[in-house]
Order: C-alpha cells, then sequence, then structure tokens
C-alpha cells in the first residue's frame, strides 16, 4: 500500500518526500479534527455526570448545546 | 527495499501475488495499530488544547462581566444563567497553587469539554442548597483528575464577582432533615441523589437548610462505571477587599 502510494508520488525523491509529508499531515488532521472528535462521541469515556434513566429533573439539558 | 529491488531486478516472480497481500494486509494491522495510538494521544493531550482555549475565553468573559455590569452569580436566581457561560472561578489548593478553572454553566457534553460543569437547577454558590458541579477526570484538561487525593477538611475555594466562598470538605452529620452524606463516596452512574439540594435521600424537592457542594467524577480512571462524587459545606464568605482567603494564601 505505502509502495504503491511512494511509487506514485512525482517529482523524483524530493518530490516524493514532499508528497509524503503532506499525505502524513493530511491523514493526521483527518483523524485529528473530523474522526477522533466523531469517535469520542460514541465512546463512553465522557460520561462525568449523574444522570437518571427517566430524567425526573426537567432542567437538566443532555448534550444538546451548541 | 531501495537493496532489494536493486538486487532483484526481475521482481515479478511467482508467488509475488501472496507476499504481495501479505504484506498490504501486515501493513494495514500496522496502520490500525497506529492510529488506535493517535486516537490515545488525541484523547489523552490533544484535547487539553481545546480547552485550555476554551478556559482562557471564559476567563476573559468572566473577568469582562466583574469588572462591568455583570450579575453577582451569589445574588442570581438560578434560572437565568445561561448554559456556557462562566459561574466561578475554582480553585482546590490540594491539587496546586496554580489550580484555577473556570466553571461553566451546563453539564452537557459540549459545556464539559470546556470546562467542571455545574448541573443546571442545582444551587449558585454560596446559596442554600448543594452547588453541584461534574468534571471530567482525564482529557480535556482534565479538572477532577486528583480527585481522589482529597481529603476531609480541605478547601474547595470560589471566587466570583464580590466574594470568595470557602467550602470545606466534610461528613455531613445526620439531622436537621439530613441523612449523614459522606465527605466522598464512590456510586452508580444513575445515583442523581448526589446532587439533590439535600443529598443522598429520595426527594430531589426536599427543601434545603446548607450551603453545599457536590463535585462529580469517573471513576475508575479511565472508565466510566461509577461516579466518584465529593461533598463540601460553605464554611466562609469574604469579600474580595479582603483579599484571598487564608485557604489560597497559606502554604500547601
Amino acid at each position: 500500500m505505502y509502495v504503491w502510494i511512494w511509487r506514485r508520488l512525482p517529482g523524483g525523491l524530493p518530490g516524493k518526500l514532499v508528497g509524503s509529508l503532506v499525505l502524513l499531515a493530511g491523514a493526521l488532521a483527518l483523524l485529528f479534527f473530523i474522526v477522533f472528535p466523531y469517535a469520542e462521541r460514541r465512546l463512553p469515556f465522557q460520561d462525568i455526570t449523574v444522570d437518571p434513566q427517566p430524567t425526573p429533573r426537567p432542567t437538566v439539558t443532555v448534550s444538546a448545546a451548541p | 527495499m531501495a537493496e532489494v529491488t536493486a538486487a532483484a531486478p526481475t521482481v515479478h516472480m511467482r508467488g509475488d501475488g501472496w507476499r504481495m497481500a501479505a504484506r498490504g494486509i501486515g501493513q494495514l494491522l500496522i496502520t490500525f495499530g497506529v492510529v488506535i495510538l493517535l486516537f490515545v494521544v488525541y484523547e489523552l493531550w490533544g484535547t487539553n488544547f481545546y480547552t485550555q482555549g476554551q478556559q482562557n475565553q471564559l476567563e476573559d468573559s468572566i473577568h469582562h462581566g466583574w469588572n462591568g455590569g455583570g450579575p453577582d452569580i451569589t445574588q442570581t436566581n438560578v434560572k437565568n444563567v445561561p448554559l456556557g457561560s462562566g459561574i466561578a472561578v475554582l480553585r482546590i489548593p490540594r491539587f496546586g497553587k496554580n489550580y484555577h478553572m473556570v466553571i461553566v454553566e451546563g453539564t452537557g457534553y459540549e459545556d464539559l469539554k470546556r470546562g467542571p460543569g455545574h448541573y443546571p437547577g442545582t444551587a449558585l454558590p454560596g446559596q442554600v442548597g448543594n452547588f453541584a458541579v461534574a468534571g471530567h477526570r482525564t482529557t480535556y484538561l482534565a479538572p477532577f483528575n486528583k480527585i481522589d487525593t482529597i481529603r476531609r477538611g480541605d478547601a474547595i475555594v470560589l471566587e466570583t464577582k464580590s466574594k470568595w466562598l470557602v467550602y470545606r470538605v466534610q461528613d455531613v452529620p445526620a439531622g436537621r432533615g439530613y441523612p449523614a452524606v459522606p465527605f466522598h463516596e464512590i456510586v452508580d452512574p444513575t445515583d442523581v441523589q448526589v446532587a439533590f439540594a439535600v443529598p443522598d435521600q429520595s426527594n430531589p424537592d426536599k427543601k434545603p437548610k446548607l450551603r453545599l457542594l457536590t463535585f462529580t467524577s469517573c471513576n475508575p480512571k479511565y472508565s466510566a462505571t461509577q461516579r466518584f462524587v465529593v461533598h463540601a459545606e460553605l464554611e466562609k464568605v469574604q469579600p474580595k477587599n479582603d483579599g484571598p482567603p487564608a485557604a489560597l494564601t497559606a502554604g500547601g
């Protein structure tokens, strides 16, 4: 997979290095700004409040903030 | 890699298909492992930057409110506090001299990413009832990371527009309509009664007499199966003009 990408990057060795870094940065940005925040919401690590299931307290807003 | 291709110019041999497939799967698995590790880095380290940025903004706006015409939170009706606004600045000497966090209104997912969050509807700082606050134990600057180090007798200090409020971590003895409330307890995630105006009994609307504070966070660390709870009672209120309370200035 990586060999395949490496072969297709243009510009000789310098071009390939720059291209690799750009791709890596892109992949990291995608993970950190889109994939991880999305995954986090679906994982239970962030539950720190006490919450009743049927919400007897009407004033409680459950994670509907902007 | 370069040496291999140089030494063997005729790369395409029988069995290459299997080799390529095995290599491809291997690389995929390694990539997957690296992504998981990166996720851990993101959670434990990356999320701090977001919260720090939000805290800086909250700090600016809360000071702006204090210096300008902002309301005094201790005199405010709890219904009039907008979600997401800064309520008070929290200091816990046990967590270190430099520890301070702005408590935000609301315990929604987005609120708690910004800092410790006040359970809407529970008492405000200094008021009769139970000022209940939830905070992350890990990730997002982990305001309650060391909640398990809090001991009986520790001070929890809130700075508001015109006053310093010093809460003292202690057991609430049974009596005056209150059940015995231990200074710390570990409960199930559904045990909302820890945040009731009169904690640890079944009636959420029971009329409170004391001015309590309650923290909730997750327990064990990195898990969400239980809640770690700390209770404290208001000990002292002093005007800002008198300078910071002894709980903050005294060594340790």
